[in-house]
């Protein structure tokens, strides 16, 4: 190989650096990102059976979690969700938690034993899942005010520091602004 | 988002995707020609379905060497498709470089059914002598340049679940390559040196990947089948079988790292010939067809939300190539692009 190409490569690798180190790099599974573009809408039910839409929240920043009680990482971070709801939902802040591919009854008696109040949506088919690209859980995605898709997160946990620098960074006033 | 934002943003991100690989295209010195073969290995971001309205576009520089392997004396027969003529020991190859520069476009239809065009620019170098009396002769050399075979293909995500994806695919190879080049003693260059095949082909593929650990160690493999029909000089490429196989490790948040094990059989090529003064019938070209096992690792960078590149060597192992010229080790380099083409 040439030694331009061994210098552009070098040039890649110092590019990555400065890059987007906030999520992990796609690898071969991963499908297309969607940051930057229309969130697709979601419209499923939750554990009431009442239909959940998110174009219904325009003008709120939204969280979409997506779970199964199975998944170790998704339950791990589900308490600093539920902390960063009860925080901000004041400022138009929504969480909500999509359960892939269980039983209602199963989830419905997770989410009681562990007290969580936000949303919780059943994705029984994998349809919206697939929809937003996800493979391998926990996946969120950080939908702003207008809709758009912000941040996709997988691989590294939610924190409560992680979901208020979020907020703060998409959604407008954050939550100094009140204290 | 505004459709003129949209549309502004994919011009302004082409406009820098093109000029990236026309970068990369001017500091390549070498030539490069690969012969009947190109590399084949396994790229996520080509073989995943997007999802509908996305559009995933690869950019990939490859650097394909065909020599000899040790212990080989290059010695092959001539397949002279203007007489139809098979002629042992006709041949002393000496090598084959290929440089190829592909657009790849991944359009989701729906979020299952996928589209792909795959559009290559090849540069091709190649080398034999003519033999007489079994001793060097004239020197041939080759060269060519222009766009290969345009392959599209449709693709079905069968089982998107969570953990595992299984990715059909079925494609067709248009013959849009130059068929009809000549070397330096102005003689037409065997089909297997053109940058086309001179007649379409059908490609069937399977690809398949699973989450060992979510987000962590992805394991994938690939399997493909082309079949190529018999072109107006009555040559046929013989089928390709690939499977591919490996291993994907998220290190820090913008590096992956992989590895993957490459396997290729070749069947061999036919020309409808004569042998001496026998009659015009099809068979089997000697010194085509070819195995070849190799490992191919790799790394893949993080550059932006919608950025990354990728880098892979494909080292042999083992090669068979019945006394001719083999895959030597080889290089790709690339750029993913993603764009979103219509709202959700």
């Amino acid at each position: 190989m040439t030694g331009a190409a061994i210098r552009i490569m070098i040039g890649v690798a110092a590019m990555a650096l400065l890059g987007h180190a906030d999520s992990p790099a796609w690898g071969m599974a991963a499908r297309p990102p969607l940051v930057g573009a229309p969130a697709p809408e979601v419209a499923l039910k939750d554990l009431q059976g009442k239909e959940v839409r998110l174009s219904d929240l325009r003008g709120k920043i939204v969280l979409l979690n997506f779970w199964a009680t199975w998944c170790k990482p998704c339950k791990e971070e589900m308490p600093a969700m539920q902390a960063s709801y009860d925080k901000l939902r004041g400022q138009g802040f929504v969480v909500l938690a999509i359960n892939e591919l269980e039983d209602e009854g199963k989830v419905a008696e997770y989410i009681r034993q562990y007290g969580h109040t936000f949303p919780v949506l059943m994705d029984h088919d994998n349809r919206v899942a697939n929809r937003y690209g996800v493979f391998g859980l926990p996946a969120s995605f950080v939908v702003d005010r207008q809709g758009i898709v912000r941040e996709h997160i997988y691989g590294n946990l939610l924190t409560e520091e992680r979901i208020t620098d979020l907020v703060r960074r998409y959604g407008g006033p954050g939550p100094s602004a009140h204290r | 988002m505004t459709f003129k934002n949209h549309r502004t943003r994919f011009l302004r991100d082409g406009l820098v995707a093109v000029t990236l690989m026309l970068a990369i295209g001017m500091v390549q010195q070498a030539f490069a020609s690969c012969g009947a073969v190109t590399c084949f290995v396994t790229i996520g971001s080509q073989q995943q379905v997007a999802q509908k309205g996305l559009l995933s576009a690869n950019f990939i520089y490859s650097y394909t060497p065909m020599t000899l392997p040790g212990g080989t004396s290059g010695v092959i027969a001539e397949a002279d498709t203007t007489n139809r003529l098979i002629i042992p020991n006709h041949h002393r190859e000496l090598s084959t470089i290929t440089n190829s520069y592909t657009v790849d476009l991944n359009y989701g239809l729906t979020d299952r059914l996928g589209v792909q065009l795959t559009v290559p620019y090849l540069t091709r170098k190649h080398e034999h002598f003519h033999l007489h009396g079994g001793a060097d002769a004239e020197l041939h050399q080759f060269s060519d340049k222009g766009v290969g075979d345009i392959r599209i293909t449709a693709k079905y995500n069968v089982l998107p679940t969570l953990r595992s994806m299984l990715v059909a695919g079925f494609g067709v190879e248009l013959p849009t390559g130059d068929t009809n080049q000549r070397d330096n003693q102005g003689e037409v260059i065997e089909p297997p040196v053109q940058l086309g095949r001179g007649n379409a082909g059908v490609i069937g593929s399977l690809y398949h990947t699973y989450e060992v650990v979510p987000h962590r160690l992805n394991a994938f493999v690939f399997g493909s089948y082309r079949h190529t029909f018999k072109n107006n000089v009555g040559y046929q490429f013989g089928d390709e079988y690939i499977l591919n196989t490996g291993l994907n490790l998220v290190t820090v948040p913008w590096l992956v790292l992989t590895g993957q094990i490459n396997y290729r059989y070749l069947v061999h090529d036919s020309l409808s010939a004569r042998r001496g003064a026998g009659p015009i019938v099809d068979q089997g070209v000697p010194n085509s067809g070819s195995t070849w096992l190799g490992v191919a690792p790799g790394v893949l960078l993080k550059l932006g939300d919608t950025w990354q590149a990728f880098f892979f060597a494909q080292v042999p192992l083992a090669r068979d190539s019945n006394n001719n010229l083999a895959q030597g080790t080889s290089f790709s380099f690339g750029l993913t692009k993603y764009f979103q083409l219509l709202g959700s």
